[in-house]
């Protein structure tokens, strides 16, 4: 296959998945559905201009579940140092008010929309992805 | 090859492939819409059109009556790829007006 | 494989994959598999201060199904090419999907016949 992750393996990747949820670790090995194990995990949060990290270990990630694998350039790395780094209570609390702000704002749109007979989204109930 | 087979409509991926080099509509997932010229087209109804004009539906706060107006969003894209998943439906063009 | 087909050609090209969480990137198509799996290199992200996780990413890997769109160079797709393909494609699909029917059929009264004996 030509689009294996051969050069990814023993490199530091960024793996995003469905639910948006972030794990930073060394890719050990793969296969062809994108399964992947992580060693020296770690869950990041972001939100906003700040973060927070949660060491977890190792890995085995389903590969329905991964948008992106990024490659982490240790150049480029040296940018992210610009985020602030808080505790990881700190970052949740923020999390979870960032989320119930996005439901509102999605819950809204499909009320308004659903009224006007201009979707049909919420009655076949799909996910984003 | 039989020509009328080649012109008429056994099964649904019939249509579409009367359809192109011809402008569609094509509805999306998530409150999009396309119009463009269709190029190619496979059993996914993964596509590519041309001379795009897509129409996002958003909803907004008016600022001065406080009340949830829809907007649409229009842009414009010269060459498109279009993931099959996110169809909804497809309409070939009027052949009218 | 049309699409499968279609991608290799562009593998070098400049491409802007839009996902379907609205996060969008542009950079080099490096490969592709028959997923439509993507790997894309020198990336830049639209609005990249949406997304702060993709500030220290310069090659990536997309998988397939979550890709909304893919904006394409227009000069370097043929799109008589791409309908000429399409219509063969849709012929073979045909052919095959009526091979498949008559070989179900054939079982199913094999299978009937072997039950009555």
């Amino acid at each position: 296959m030509s689009s294996g992750l051969g050069d990814e393996v023993d490199k530091k990747l960024i793996v995003v998945l469905r639910d948006g949820r972030k794990f930073i670790g060394i890719m050990r090995t793969f296969d062809q559905f994108a399964n992947i194990v992580l060693q020296d995990t770690i869950e990041r949060i972001y939100v906003g201009d700040c973060y927070s990290d949660k060491n977890l270990g190792l890995f085995f990630i389903r590969g329905d579940n991964v948008v992106i694998l990024g490659e982490i350039d240790p150049d480029k790395e040296v940018q992210e140092k610009k985020l602030k780094k808080v505790s990881w209570e700190e970052i949740t609390k923020a999390a979870a008010l960032e989320k119930i702000k996005k439901e509102e704002e999605e819950q809204l749109k499909r009320r308004v929309m659903t009224e006007s007979g201009l979707t049909i989204d919420s009655i076949l109930n799909i996910d984003d992805f | 090859m039989d020509k009328r087979e080649e012109g008429s409509v056994e099964e649904p991926l019939d249509l579409i492939r009367l359809s192109l080099d011809e402008r569609i509509f094509v509805k999306m997932r998530q409150d999009r819409e396309l119009r463009g010229k269709l190029h190619a087209y496979d059993q996914h109804l993964n596509m590519i059109l041309s001379d795009v004009e897509e129409t996002i539906k958003v909803v907004e706060k008016d600022e001065e009556t406080d009340e949830e107006i829809i907007r649409n969003i229009k842009r414009n894209i010269k060459m498109l790829f279009v993931r099959g998943d996110g169809v909804i439906l497809i309409s070939p063009p009027l052949r009218t007006s | 494989m049309l699409f499968f087909s279609f991608y290799k050609s562009l593998v070098g090209k400049e491409i802007t994959v839009e996902l379907k969480n609205d996060l969008s990137i542009t950079g080099l198509l490096q490969s592709v598999d028959q997923f439509l799996n993507i790997k894309l290199k020198d990336i830049k992200v639209n609005e990249e201060d949406k997304y702060p996780y993709m500030i220290s990413v310069k090659n990536c890997f997309i998988r397939g199904s979550v890709v909304r769109y893919v904006h394409l160079p227009a000069e370097d797709v043929d799109v008589e090419t791409l309908q000429d393909h399409s219509r063969l494609e849709a012929r073979e699909q045909k052919k095959q999907n009526k091979q498949h029917q008559e070989q179900k059929s054939s079982t199913a009264t094999t299978a009937t016949t072997s039950t009555t004996v």
